[in-house]
């Protein structure tokens, strides 16, 4: 049943990434990549990364197709078609793709208690955390103090996206006028 | 309770829910024209989302997952209309027009073409 | 049984709507058709959330109904008044 989901997913993934790269007008594909986040936002959720899945969507699904359409207002809207074949990007692309495949074999299995992530680091913070933070609470220890540089990032996000939405419902501004 | 009654029931609202959806997605579909295809969204929207997460809601039982269905279906019902509105506004705004049957039909003869 | 059922319907209604979102002639029926895809990717995570009983998934369709919400008033506000609604205030 779950593969079937995921076969499901993945398929409407790559019609959205195609038709996507197919549609000459640009504001069509910035609506079909918020779709493409959408789903990969779904993705991560089935794949138990609910945190990484809520990024998506909100960076994905709301700022990126924002900010992208902010660029569409000040060029043009339609894909300017290209002269000639391009044999250089494809030979790029499919050279990088070839690259990160061969990556992944390397990669541990799947819930391998041996896996780099469960042996390098995590048991440094079970056992240290204690006397080097000092907070009874790992993960708050592991969130602030260990990776606070990354949750500085993160809250920054936020914060971006609360001025944005703000900005965008126009709370706090006074108009005079009637409605736009 | 009556864990079979509710079990029904859930079967129904959810089942009769996605049909909605589906109705709702044929609808964007085949609709000729864009306020027509509007109309056909807020079926799901509105209604298919309503039995959908009520059929949710009768499988959570009273706990803070029904809450929060709850609170989903409240934000649903907010926005989706909203957007829908916001929409059909900015759509009329910029330049689309309703299709309408026969616009020379009946009642504006003035209108008519010479032919 | 049942929330797989739901799952599997739902998908082919997603499947129309990005049809819709595809094909659409204008880019108001693309909104359109980001805005039910929305809302079907919130019903289809709710699904999902009890269909696999993880109840946590709950809260995130929470957020992606408001989401969704945001970025449909921005991509509207963006197409009625051309950018994000300064250049005209101070036309005036």
């Amino acid at each position: 049943m779950s593969t079937l989901i995921d076969l499901i997913l993945l398929t409407l993934m790559a019609i959205t990434a195609i038709a996507a790269l197919q549609l000459k007008d640009l504001f069509g594909a910035v609506m079909l990549t918020g779709i493409y986040s959408l789903l990969s936002a779904l993705w991560f959720l089935i794949l138990d990364a609910a945190d990484v899945s809520f990024t998506e969507a909100a960076v994905g699904a709301g700022i990126s197709t924002v900010l992208m359409l902010g660029t569409l207002a000040l060029t043009r809207r339609d894909e300017k078609i290209p002269s000639h074949p391009r044999i250089l990007p494809l030979f790029v692309v499919a050279i990088t793709g070839a690259i990160l495949v061969y990556g992944t074999l390397d990669m541990p299995a799947f819930a391998d208690p041996e896996a780099p992530i469960h042996t390098h680091v995590a048991p440094h913070y079970i056992e240290k955390s204690g006397e080097e933070i000092g907070v009874p609470n790992i993960v708050t220890s592991v969130l602030a103090s260990y990776r606070g540089y990354d949750t500085l990032g993160e809250t920054t996000v936020i914060f971006t996206a609360c001025i944005g939405v703000l900005l965008l419902l126009g709370i706090g501004r006074r108009r005079e006028d009637d409605e736009s | 309770m009556m864990p079979s009654l509710l079990d029904g029931l859930s079967w129904l609202l959810l089942l009769s829910g996605c049909a909605c959806l589906l109705i709702s997605a044929i609808g964007l579909i085949r609709m000729p024209d864009l306020f027509t295809r509007m109309h056909a969204a807020g079926i799901g929207d509105t209604l298919g989302a309503i039995l959908v997460l009520a059929g949710l809601m009768l499988q959570s039982g009273l706990s803070i997952t029904l809450i929060k269905l709850v609170l989903i279906l409240f934000f649903l019902l907010f926005t989706s209309p909203t957007a829908c509105h916001a929409l059909a506004r900015a759509a009329l705004a910029g330049g689309q027009k309703p299709l309408l049957a026969e616009p020379n039909a009946d009642n504006s003869p003035a209108e008519q073409s010479p032919s | 049984m049942m929330f797989e059922v739901a799952a599997v319907a739902l998908f082919p209604a997603m499947f129309l709507a990005l049809a819709r979102a595809i094909a659409g002639p204008t880019v108001y029926d693309r909104v359109l058709a980001v805005n039910t895809f929305g809302t079907f990717t919130v019903l289809m995570i709710a699904v999902l959330g009890f269909m696999t009983d993880q109840k946590d998934f709950i809260d995130i369709a929470l957020a992606y109904a408001l989401i969704n919400f945001i970025g449909t008033i921005a991509v509207l506000k963006f197409f009625a008044v051309g950018d994000f609604g300064y250049q005209q205030e101070s036309k005036k």
